[in-house]
């Protein structure tokens, strides 16, 4: 075996920095400041603001902690993409610049900014309370410590990926939900949910479940997918979001939120037709008082400009109707099956 | 504000531990945690391996005794065997205890938790949770605190403790979101601030903040260091970064292997092989590179840590993120080719001198984990003990003060010693005078240590060392904070945590200097052999009158008489 061929002398590259900036104490406004730095290859973001803060411009803010992708602090948006300093490449951002050689870092966002690249993580916090994002323990207080719960392989494969979150908020940050909404749950703290209810240990399944189906709660996902798709440690969130939907169906029925009620809607709509009614769709989902009351209007316009969607009785199954509604069928059973099992 | 019965300083295991302990023990105590990072940020999350616990799970022969045997002989016999006795005995409960409170551990077949081999153990006996246990196990503390209703400083810096004359009245600390200093008095103090080996800087695994703040502020209030020069090295450091590759992925079964492609652990612990303890590994890999044995790069020499025979499913399944570490940080997936390590200074034994309960020479004043040196560890640690130490001593720190503190009359600080602080703080912004730069103290101090203070040692390096480290604490009154704000002034952490690692390297490099023995970690060349007639004795560092002083204390014995340490 001969020494290993790493001997290669790596060029380096002068990149330039886009930083956000903002010192609540003097700016009035945010503003962007330029840093360019020689990089070689295998230089990460995070260790380019330590050089840039310990030799350039010591003033830049942000967080900086274990420095090895587990702690979660360094979280901040990229080229416009929500990830941790400390794990993305230099080099490989310079292909994804919109001006070239230029990379742009910001704060996360859906947070307080508190500086530069600092957001507020205390609305994350003080959701995983309300959310109670914790194993209430069915062992008596007494017992505690006395014995090992048993708990099977399979079971712990149904959280181990979600117990992967370490809070780093780059979801919290990409959520088009909360973008539009502040008081909504939120991904992480849902993916949280989800984990502590797959936990026979606990205890608390059905009150964590009523709080998680209330406004602001699971229903209000869009499944834009944005949270999974920027997830630093690549955990199915949306699987987490889905799990949830699906237990809180199960266990509570339909009756919950306008959320329950459209998802109902739909499923009925496609058993029976394979498409959407949609004229009607807003009066079961939200009621009739409220649709005629908010929509009124809209729909007095869409009238005027015969864009209305056909009544009912117009809307014709879908082609091949038939073999769809036997398929279907065959769907729902398989999934019913698989949620028996599942909670075996 | 009210004074607190208890405050705790850090938010890693041993604090959250420490808090919930605390609670239960006496409900109607004022109690709050005060951390400079959120607590689910602290280093315990870095901790992958596991924690050792002798449920016999496994390995069905395995029993407390074994452990506590284990742990006295890796720790070289300096470990005081009644503090190894509780460590042990405790493990079981403790470990199920967070079973009980929902941490997701890996399961053997028949549903139990399992457990791994690991370094110097006798038995398969590290419980975890794939390779994030510290991970898992300090989300479910920070989970538990949250239920609890625990009250949290997040972001507060520990400056320094109030005390006059031997009387602790409280912590002086900065909320880091304004810039204001705040004085907090307190009936105890717990300290659980981890550890100080970041001071080796670039040749370190610890994270960015690992700068022994708690031992740093005991240590300038009087309070005794014990142990300070026995710094672990970890074998398995990444080349480039020094970020550690757990010595779980030696468990699972990887190899050590030089540039002749032997598997060169043969030479030195030919039974043990790659999971001999951490010393001897760190000095063979160390050893091996010194004699030409290692591969060469631009980044350093280096040893190969080989994989690639587990198989693609053990390595996704069981060290996943060793896998995406080696990957992010050194361009190389394990499943194809091997990892390349060298050691890398990994875990402090040493810290506040503290009895079996907790307690420091001042009362009031509570240290545990990382922070604190009781000592269960001795000269050297076990793996798969650390996550073990904080959780066992974190919550008997945490009981203790919580019995004790309504004995103790509650302090006040004076708005003038607060005030005090803030100049002090203010001061270093001020240009006169102040022009040296952190980063260069902070890389001088990394490298210094690295070459004179690290895996070997020697009279001459030593002095070199400790002569550095005076010039570095010189220059450092010179040291400039340039910037100036007063909202998370991150420049003002860094050359705050700089002078805590300063304080402590002068302890650690004159510990070690006057050890003239072998021991564990601590390796003198001009002193190959264990001197158990002059040296079977604790360090303790004490700053008198504004000087280092050392003194030393006994070592506790027990059912184990001193042997060679072989494996």
């Amino acid at each position: 075996m001969t020494v290993a061929a790493d001997q290669h002398i790596e060029g380096k590259r002068d990149v330039t920095l886009r930083v956000f900036r903002l010192n609540p104490q003097v700016d009035s406004k945010p503003y962007y400041d330029d840093y360019t730095i020689p990089v070689e290859r295998g230089i990460t973001v995070l260790r380019a603001l330590n050089y840039i803060k310990e030799n350039i411009d010591a003033s830049i803010s942000y967080r900086v902690f274990c420095q090895a992708g587990i702690c979660g602090s360094c979280g901040m948006r990229i080229n416009g993409i929500s990830k941790l300093a400390c794990t993305t490449q230099v080099w490989d951002e310079l292909s994804k610049c919109r001006e070239e050689g230029i990379i742009k870092i910001e704060p996360l966002r859906n947070m307080p900014l508190i500086k530069d690249l600092i957001v507020d993580m205390d609305p994350l916090v003080a959701k995983m309370k309300q959310y109670s994002n914790w194993v209430d323990s069915t062992m008596p207080e007494a017992e505690m410590g006395k014995k090992e719960f048993l708990v099977s392989e399979e079971e712990f494969h149904r959280y181990d990926k979600a117990t992967d979150c370490i809070l780093c908020a780059s979801c919290v940050s990409e959520c088009s939900i909360l973008r539009a909404n502040k008081e909504y749950v939120s991904p992480a703290v849902l993916l949280k949910s989800y984990r502590m209810n797959a936990d026979s240990r606990d205890g608390i399944h059905d009150i964590r479940l009523a709080e998680l189906v209330q406004d602001h709660g699971v229903w209000d996902c869009t499944h834009c997918y944005r949270c999974q798709e920027t997830c630093v440690k690549n955990i199915p969130i949306m699987d987490a979001i889905h799990g949830i939907r699906e237990d809180a169906i199960e266990s509570r029925g339909m009756k919950d939120t306008a959320g329950s009620k459209h998802a109902e809607a739909f499923m009925t709509d496609i058993s029976k037709k394979g498409k959407l009614v949609e004229a009607t769709l807003p009066f079961r989902t939200n009621g009739v008082a409220w649709t005629v009351k908010n929509l009124l209007p809209m729909a007095v316009k869409m009238i005027l400009k015969r864009r209305t969607p056909p009544p009912p009785p117009l809307v014709k199954p879908s082609k091949g109707i038939k073999q769809f509604r036997a398929e279907f069928k065959e769907m729902s059973e398989h999934v019913k099956q698989d949620h028996k099992t599942h909670n075996k | 504000m009210k004074p607190f019965d208890i405050i705790i300083v850090g938010g890693g295991g041993g604090g959250l531990y420490a808090a919930m302990e605390a609670m239960k023990t006496n409900p109607s105590l004022k109690i709050a945690v005060l951390s400079k990072v959120y607590p689910n940020r602290s280093h315990t999350s870095a901790a992958q391996g596991g924690a050792n616990a002798a449920l016999a799970n496994k390995a069905k022969d395995d029993t407390v005794e074994m452990h506590i045997f284990d742990t006295i002989k890796g720790s070289d016999y300096l470990a005081d065997q009644d503090a190894v006795d509780i460590l042990c005995s405790e493990a079981p409960k403790i470990i199920r205890e967070l079973d009980n409170m929902g941490t997701p551990w890996s399961r053997l077949d028949d549903k139990t938790i399992a457990q791994r081999p690991f370094g110097g153990a006798g038995r398969p006996r590290c419980c975890y949770c794939a390779d994030k246990t510290g991970h898992t196990i300090l989300q479910t503390l920070y989970e538990q605190c949250l239920k609890n209703g625990v009250v949290f400083f997040n972001e507060y810096f520990a400056l320094n403790l109030s005390v006059s004359g031997s009387r602790m009245k409280g912590l002086i600390a900065m909320d880091i979101k304004t810039g204001k200093i705040e004085g907090f008095s307190a009936r105890t103090v717990i300290f659980a601030t981890g550890g100080y080996a970041k001071m080796y800087w670039n040749r370190s695994s610890n994270a960015a903040g690992n700068s022994g703040d708690g031992q740093a502020i005991a240590y300038r209030a009087g309070i005794p260091l014990k142990d300070m020069e026995f710094v672990q090295f970890h074998p398995t450091g990444l080349r480039k970064s020094g970020l550690l590759v757990t010595e779980g992925a030696r468990g699972e079964g990887g190899y050590l292997v030089n540039s002749l492609g032997e598997r060169f652990m043969a030479r030195y612990a030919p039974e043990k092989m790659e999971l001999g303890p951490r010393d001897l590994v760190s000095r063979s890999v160390e050893t091996e590179i010194l004699e030409g044995r290692g591969f060469d790069s631009p980044a350093g020499k280096y040893m190969h840590l080989d994989l690639t025979h587990l198989g693609a499913d053990l390595i996704k399944s069981r060290l996943p993120q060793i896998r995406e570490m080696s990957m992010y940080f050194e361009g190389v997936d394990p499943i194809e080719e091997p990892i390349p390590i060298r050691p890398t200074a990994h875990y402090s034994m040493g810290g506040i001198d503290t009895d079996n309960f907790g307690r420091t020479v001042m009362e009031g004043v509570y240290a545990a984990g990382e922070c604190a040196c009781v000592s269960v560890h001795g000269a050297n640690r076990l793996g798969g003990n650390s996550l073990l130490d904080i959780l066992v001593f974190g919550r008997i720190a945490g009981h203790t003060a919580a019995e004790e503190a309504r004995n103790f009359e509650p302090g006040n600080i004076s708005e003038e010693e607060v005030r005090e602080s803030a100049e002090e703080i203010r001061g270093y912004m001020k240009p006169g005078g102040h022009f040296e730069r952190y980063g260069a103290l902070r890389e001088e101090l990394g490298q210094t240590l690295g070459n004179n203070v690290g895996i070997y040692r020697e009279s001459s390096l030593l002095q070199k060392g400790i002569s550095d480290i005076e010039e570095l604490r010189e220059r450092f009154k010179k040291v400039r904070v340039f910037d100036t704000s007063d909202v998370f002034n991150t420049n003002l952490l860094q050359v705050l945590e700089l002078r805590n690692m300063l304080d402590l390297s002068e302890t650690v490099a004159a510990g070690a200097y006057a050890r003239e023995e072998s021991r564990g970690s601590h390796t003198r060349t001009d002193f190959p052999n264990r001197d158990d007639a002059k040296w079977h004795k604790h360090t303790l560092a004490t700053l008198e009158g504004g000087k280092l002083a050392l003194g030393e204390k006994a070592v506790t014995m027990g059912r184990y008489e001193l042997q060679e340490r072989t494996y």
